[in-house]
C-alpha cells in the first residue's frame, strides 16, 4: 500500500527525471575538462613514455654501451642491436634499430639501461610514411635526444629521487 | 685403493673415497657450494674462501676444497654460519670488483654473478675508493681487465700445471697484487685460450670476439675441431648464423675440458675476404660467375670427356668421411683411378703395409698411462696439442718421453732422450735403437749404437706399457716406409705398441673411405692401383679434382705442384677458398663448405667416428661439399647417389667398415738405408726441415687474423745451428737468399742451436715456402 | 744470460743453493735476490731473468717474489748508496714518525719514494712495520736499526754517511 503510494508520488513529481538532470546541471557548471586537441594540450607526467631517444652525455658522447639489457628485456622483441670495440676500445654499438611497429611502449628498456641511454621520451606525435619508416635507427635515435635533450634531462631530474 | 667412508652433508648421508677433498664429494653428489678458486683439474689453493662450509665439532667454517672428508663427519652447506661465511667472503671479494657487468663480455655466464646472486647480500658496507689496475697487452689471443680480477690463481695455475709454462703470474702484494706476465711479454703457449673459461670472472676474456656478442644470446652448438686429429669435442657459439666463437666441451675421453688455441681461435678465417661465394668458370682466360647448373654441367662433362688414366683427384684430409666418401666413389664410377689425399707424404713404398687406418694404436686416456713413449718424428707439440697433454701428463708420473727428430723441440716436461740428427741420419738412429734392442737387421750392417741409442732400446724394453709414434715428421720424411718398417721391428722386439699420430683432422678417415689409390672404401682392393699424390702432381696429368686444397700451401712441392697444374688441361677445384695462385691454375672453382657449415664426421687418432652437424650460415652461393658431390655423382649417372641426408653416406660407409674389421695389412718391406747423400754436396748446401707450423696447416688456420697474429714472423725465417752461419760467415746478413730448384727467395736468418749442423729449419706452408721446392729436400743458402 | 751476474753473486747464489736439496733449487731465490739488491741497490728486469735462468726456474716465478717483498726495489730510479726508511706503523705515529720524515725531508731535499739527485739517498716510503716498536719512532738505514729517533740523532746518522 505505501510502496504503490510511493510510486505514484515519484511518478507524477518527475523525481527520477530531475534527480538524472541534476547530473547534467552539476556537469554544466562545473569546470570543463574537454580541451581541444592539437591546439590545446593535456597536462603530462614526467613519466610519460612516448618516442624513444639515445641520450648522450654532456661532453657529447653516445650513453649507450652495448650492454644489450634493453634488447634482453623487450618483451616484444623490438630491439635488435650489434656491438663491437670500437678504436678507442670502448664498446660501442654499430647498430641500434627499435622497430616502433612492435614496441608496446612499457618502458622496461628505459629501465634495464644502467647508463640512462634509452629514454622514452613526453613525445607520442610522430608518424611513419612507409612500413619500413617504423624502423628508428641509432642515428635517428641520438638526433631524437639531441632535439629534446632539454626535457628529458628535466624529467629524469624530477624522478630522480623514485627511481 | 683407499677406503669407502660415509660423511654426511645436510642431513643426507654420502660414501666418499678416504681422502678425497669435501667439495669433489658435494659435486658428485650434486650438492652445490660456491667456489672460485678451486677447480677439478687444477691443484687445489684455497685463497678464494668462497667453499666455506661448517663442519661438526670445527670452531670455524672450513673451506671445502681442501677439507679431506673423514669417517662419520657432519657438514652442514646451507647452516646459518656457513651461509654466513660465505656471504662475508662475497661481500669482500666483490670490494674491489668494478660494477661494469654491462660492458663486461662474461656478464650472463660469470661464475661471480651467479654466486653473488645466490650467496651474497646486496648491500655494501663498503664506501672507500676502490683499486684500479691498469690492463696488459698479453698478446692477441686473450684481452685482460685485471681490475675484475678476484685473485683466485686459476690462470696462474693452469699454466704451471696444465700448459706447463709458468707464463702468467701474480705480482706484488695485497691489495697491489695483479696478474702479468714477465717483462710484459705475450703468453705463447698454444694451450693458452683455456685461461679465459677456468677465469671465474671476465678478467681474461677472448680478444678477437671482444664485445661482439652476449653470453644469452648466442646459440651453443656441439661440433668436432677440425685441426687435429685430436677431434677435441667444442662448441660454437653463433649470433645471426656466425660463429662468434669456440669454447672446450667436456670430454675426459677426448680433450677433458680443454682446447688447443688453434681449434678455439680459427673460426675467425671463416669470415675472410678469401671465401669463395659463387661458383666460376674461367672461358676464355677470363673468370666468369656462373650458374650451379652450369658450372656443375661443365664439371661433369670435362670428368667425361677426360682421359682418365691422365686424370688425378687429390682431397684435403680436413674434409669429412662423407665427402671423401662421395668423392672417391664417383670418380672410381668413372674410371678414374688416380685418388690421394697424402699431398705432404714423398715416400709411398711402403702403403700395403700400413693399417686400415692410422692410429693411435691405445685410446687418448691410456696415453698418459705409458711407462715409455718414443716419438718418431713428431713435434707433437704443436701437431696435436692436446695429444701432448696427455703425454706430459705421463710425464709427470715418470713416465720416459722420447723423442727422435731432426730438430731439437723444446717440450713442456722432462724428456728423458731427445735424438737429434739430420733428416738423413734420423733413419740410421732408429736402425741403431733396432740393433740395441736385438732386432737382427740385414742392411744398416756398419750402424754404432751409442750410448743415447742404447737407452731409448733399454727404456723402450723395461716399460710395462711402451708406445712408439710416427709422427707428422715421420710421414712426410723421405724414407716413410723404411722409418715404419724399423718402428714395426722395435715395437715387435720390445713389446711395445706401434702407433701414429694422424696428420689431420680426418687423416684416418681418408684411408677408411678410400682416398688413397691402393685401396677403396673399407680397404677394399682395388681393380686397378692407382698414382699416389706424387705421381698425380706430374706433367703427365692432364685433369685434376682439388677438393679442400691449395696445392701452393698443402702439398710438399709447391714448386712442382703449380708446375703440374699449370700446365694441366683443367683444374676443378672444389674449395672454400679462393687465392690468385689457385685463379691462375684453375679452371672450374666450385664454392664448398667449411666444416662449420656442413654435417659430417671425423675419425679421430683413435679410429672414433665423431659426428657433428652444421652450425653457421653458408656465405653467398656456397654448398655443403656432400651435396656438390652427391649432385655430381648424379650428373656423371653413378648408380647410389640418391642420398637424402649426409648420415645415409655415412651409414653406408659403416657398414662396409663393419665387415673389414679383421683387415690384415701386407708384412713391411724390409729396411733399407737411406741412398742420399748424407753429408751435404756443397757448403752452401742444407738439409731442409720443412715443417708445417701449427697455425699453417689448412686453409683456415692461415686465415684466422688473431692467430696469425699470433704465430708471428719466426716461421717466415730460416733458422741454422749458430755454427753453420759462422762458418759461411752469415753473421752479420739480416736476410738470406735461399735456393731450392728452379728459384730462390731472400729470407732473413735466425740462429739456433736446436738445428743440427748442415740442416736448416725452412718451414712450409707460408708465403716464402710456396717459391721453393720439397719440403725436405735439399737446399742453398747463401749471402745476399 | 746468466754472465750479466757478478762473481759475487754467484757465489751467493750457489752458497744457497748448497743449503737446499738439489730439485729444491727455487729454495735460493731470496738469497739470490737479495745478492743482486746488494750489488746492484735494486733489481733489473735482466737481473731477473738471469737469476732465474741461474736458478731454472721462470721468470715469472722470480718476478713474483722480487715484487711481493717491499725490501726489493725493482725501479732503478730507486737505486741509490743509502736506502731509508722510516717505520710509520701505529706505535712510531703515535711517538712522532711524521715529523721524523718531515724532518727528514726537509734534510736532504726529496719527499718519499724518491731519490736525491747527486744518487747518495733514497728516502723509501715503507708500508711495514719494522718490529721495533720498542724503540719508536725508529728507521731503517742499509739494514741497520736507529731507534728513539730525534733531530740530532738523524743528523748525526746520516751526516755520518758517505
Amino acid at each position: 500500500m505505501i510502496s504503490t503510494l510511493k510510486h505514484y508520488v515519484k511518478t507524477f513529481t518527475l523525481f527520477e527525471l530531475l534527480q538524472g538532470l541534476s547530473v547534467t546541471g552539476k556537469y554544466f557548471f562545473k569546470k570543463k575538462i574537454t580541451i581541444q586537441y592539437p591546439e590545446q594540450k593535456t597536462p603530462m607526467s614526467p613519466r610519460f613514455r612516448g618516442h624513444h631517444a639515445l641520450r648522450r652525455y654532456d661532453n657529447g658522447e653516445e650513453r649507450c654501451i652495448a650492454c644489450k639489457l634493453c634488447e634482453a628485456t623487450c618483451p616484444a622483441l623490438a630491439i635488435k642491436i650489434e656491438s663491437e670495440e670500437r678504436e678507442d676500445g670502448t664498446r660501442r654499438t654499430t647498430r641500434y634499430d627499435i622497430d616502433m611497429f612492435k614496441c608496446i611502449y612499457c618502458g622496461f628498456c628505459e629501465e634495464a639501461c644502467p647508463v640512462d641511454a634509452i629514454v622514452e621520451t613526453r613525445v607520442f606525435e610522430y608518424h611513419f610514411e612507409s612500413r619500413e619508416g617504423s624502423i628508428i635507427t641509432k642515428d635517428e635515435l641520438l638526433a631524437f635526444g639531441d632535439k629534446h635533450e632539454t626535457q628529458i634531462a628535466k624529467d629524469r631530474a624530477v624522478e630522480a629521487a623514485y627511481r | 685403493m683407499s677406503e669407502t667412508i660415509t660423511i654426511e652433508v645436510n642431513g643426507k648421508t654420502l660414501s666418499a673415497q678416504a681422502g678425497e677433498m669435501l667439495i669433489a664429494v658435494t659435486d658428485a653428489n650434486e650438492i652445490d657450494i660456491p667456489r672460485f678458486c678451486y677447480h677439478k683439474k687444477l691443484s687445489i689453493a684455497a685463497n678464494c674462501r668462497m667453499c666455506l662450509v661448517e663442519v661438526e665439532k670445527a670452531p670455524k667454517a672450513l673451506p671445502a676444497c681442501a677439507t679431506p672428508v673423514m669417517d662419520g663427519m657432519k657438514v652442514w652447506t646451507r647452516s646459518p654460519s656457513a651461509l654466513a661465511a660465505q656471504q662475508a667472503t662475497m661481500e669482500f671479494l666483490l670490494i674491489n670488483h668494478p660494477l661494469d657487468c654491462p660492458i663486461c663480455d662474461q656478464g650472463g655466464e660469470c661464475e661471480l654473478q651467479d654466486v653473488s646472486v645466490a650467496y651474497g647480500s646486496d648491500k655494501s658496507q663498503y664506501v672507500e675508493a676502490k683499486r684500479i689496475v691498469f690492463d696488459k697487452n698479453i698478446g692477441p689471443l686473450i684481452s685482460t681487465d685485471l681490475t675484475r680480477c678476484i685473485q683466485c690463481t686459476r690462470c696462474v695455475r693452469f699454466g704451471a700445471e696444465i700448459a706447463g709454462m709458468r707464463e702468467l703470474g701474480m705480482i706484488g702484494r695485497g691489495d697491489r697484487e695483479s696478474i702479468a706476465t714477465f717483462a710484459g711479454q705475450c703468453v705463447t703457449s698454444e694451450l693458452s685460450g683455456n685461461v679465459v673459461d677456468v677465469c671465474p670472472v671476465g678478467a681474461l676474456t677472448m680478444k678477437p670476439s671482444r664485445y661482439k656478442a652476449r653470453a644469452w644470446e648466442v646459440i651453443q652448438h656441439a661440433a668436432i675441431a677440425a685441426h687435429d686429429s685430436v677431434g677435441s669435442n667444442v662448441y660454437h657459439h653463433t649470433f645471426t648464423q656466425q660463429v662468434m666463437r669456440t669454447v672446450p666441451s667436456e670430454n675426459d675421453a677426448v680433450n677433458e675440458c680443454w682446447i688447443s688455441d688453434r681449434d678455439r681461435f680459427s673460426y675467425e678465417g671463416l669470415y675472410s675476404d678469401e671465401r669463395l661465394t659463387q661458383p666460376m668458370l674461367k672461358k676464355r682466360g677470363e673468370w666468369h660467375v656462373v650458374t650451379w647448373d652450369e658450372a656443375l654441367e661443365t664439371t661433369a662433362k670435362i670428368l667425361n670427356e677426360a682421359n682418365k688414366d691422365q686424370t688425378g683427384v687429390l682431397a684435403s684430409a680436413n674434409a669429412t668421411l662423407e665427402e671423401l666418401y662421395l668423392l672417391q666413389k664417383s670418380m672410381r664410377a668413372i674410371g678414374i683411378d688416380h685418388i690421394d689425399h697424402r699431398v705432404r707424404q714423398t715416400d709411398f713404398s711402403g702403403q700395403n703395409a700400413a693399417p686400415l687406418a692410422p692410429s693411435l694404436g691405445v685410446s687418448l686416456e691410456d696415453l698418459e698411462k705409458q711407462d715409455a713413449v718414443l716419438l718418431i718424428g713428431s713435434n707433437i707439440r704443436y701437431e696435436q696439442p692436446m695429444a701432448n697433454h696427455r703425454l706430459r701428463k705421463a710425464s709427470l708420473q715418470n713416465a720416459k718421453i722420447m723423442t727422435l727428430n731432426p730438430y731439437h723441440i723444446e717440450f713442456n716436461y722432462d724428456t728423458t732422450e731427445q735424438s737429434v740428427s739430420s733428416v738423413a741420419e734420423m733413419l740410421s738412429n732408429l736402425a741403431a735403437i733396432a740393433k740395441a734392442a736385438g732386432v737382427e737387421l740385414t742392411h744398416f750392417s756398419n750402424i754404432e749404437v751409442d750410448e743415447q741409442t742404447q737407452n731409448i732400446a733399454t727404456y723402450l724394453k723395461e716399460a710395462d706399457q711402451a708406445l712408439l709414434l710416427l709422427g707428422n715428421l715421420a710421414t712426410q720424411h723421405p724414407a716413410y716406409a723404411d722409418l715404419c718398417a724399423l718402428a714395426q721391428l722395435i715395437a715387435e722386439k720390445t713389446g711395445a705398441t706401434l702407433g701414429y699420430l694422424p696428420e689431420a683432422a680426418n687423416t684416418a678417415g681418408a684411408w677408411l673411405a678410400g682416398v688413397v689409390p691402393h685401396r677403396q672404401a673399407a680397404a677394399q682392393a682395388v681393380q686397378t692401383m692407382g698414382k699416389s699424390a706424387q705421381e698425380i702432381l706430374t706433367d703427365s696429368t692432364k685433369t685434376f679434382v682439388l677438393l679442400g686444397l691449395e696445392a701452393e700451401f698443402d702439398t710438399d712441392n709447391p714448386q712442382k705442384s703449380i708446375q703440374a697444374l699449370a700446365q694441366a688441361d683443367n683444374v676443378i677445384a672444389i674449395n672454400s677458398y679462393v687465392n690468385p695462385r689457385l685463379k691462375e691454375y684453375a679452371t672450374v672453382l666450385l664454392p664448398a663448405s667449411q666444416t662449420v657449415e656442413t654435417s659430417g664426421t671425423f675419425v679421430n687418432m683413435e679410429g672414433r667416428l665423431q659426428s657433428f652437424k652444421g652450425v653457421s650460415k653458408l656465405l653467398g652461393d656456397a654448398r655443403p661439399t656432400w651435396k656438390i658431390l652427391r649432385v655430381l655423382g648424379n650428373l656423371l649417372d653413378v648408380d647410389g647417389f640418391d642420398y637424402m641426408s649426409s648420415e645415409d653416406v655415412r651409414n653406408e660407409l659403416k657398414v662396409k667398415l663393419e665387415q673389414t674389421n679383421a683387415y690384415q695389412a701386407e708384412a713391411s718391406p724390409e729396411a733399407k738405408p737411406m741412398d742420399i747423400a748424407s753429408s751435404p754436396v756443397s757448403e752452401h748446401s742444407f738439409h731442409r726441415i720443412g715443417t708445417v707450423q701449427m697455425y699453417s696447416g689448412d686453409s683456415l688456420l692461415r686465415r684466422a687474423i688473431a692467430l696469425q697474429q699470433a704465430a708471428g714472423d719466426e716461421r717466415r725465417r730460416v733458422t741454422l745451428h749458430p755454427d753453420d752461419i759462422a762458418r759461411l760467415d752469415l753473421g752479420d746478413e739480416q736476410t738470406v737468399s735461399v735456393a731450392q730448384g728452379d728459384s730462390s727467395v731472400r729470407m732473413s736468418l735466425v740462429a739456433d742451436s736446436a738445428i743440427p749442423i748442415h740442416s736448416a729449419l725452412l718451414p712450409s706452408a707460408t708465403q716464402k715456402s710456396v717459391e721453393l721446392g720439397s719440403a725436405f729436400g735439399m737446399i742453398q743458402i747463401t749471402k745476399g | 744470460m746468466t754472465s750479466i751476474l757478478s762473481q759475487h753473486e754467484r757465489e751467493e747464489i750457489d752458497y744457497w743453493l748448497a743449503r737446499y736439496p738439489e730439485d729444491q733449487r727455487q729454495s735460493a731465490l731470496l738469497g739470490a735476490l737479495r745478492a743482486v739488491m746488494h750489488h746492484d741497490k735494486y733489481i733489473s728486469g735482466e737481473k731477473v731473468a738471469a737469476v732465474a735462468e741461474y736458478l731454472d726456474i721462470p721468470k715469472i716465478a722470480v718476478y713474483e717474489v722480487a715484487s711481493f717483498y717491499s725490501m726489493f726495489e725493482l725501479d732503478k730510479k730507486s737505486a741509490a748508496r743509502h736506502s731509508i726508511s722510516v717505520c710509520t706503523n701505529v706505535s712510531c705515529m703515535l711517538r712522532g714518525s711524521d715529523d721524523v720524515i718531515a724532518y727528514i725531508e726537509n734534510k736532504i731535499g726529496v719527499k718519499e719514494g724518491e731519490t736525491t739527485s747527486d744518487g747518495k739517498f733514497y728516502f723509501k716510503r715503507e708500508e711495514e712495520c719494522l718490529a721495533a716498536c720498542v724503540g719508536a719512532p725508529m728507521m731503517q738505514v742499509d739494514h741497520v736499526y736507529y731507534e728513539n729517533l730525534d733531530n740530532e740523532k738523524i743528523d748525526k746518522i746520516l751526516d755520518g754517511l758517505e
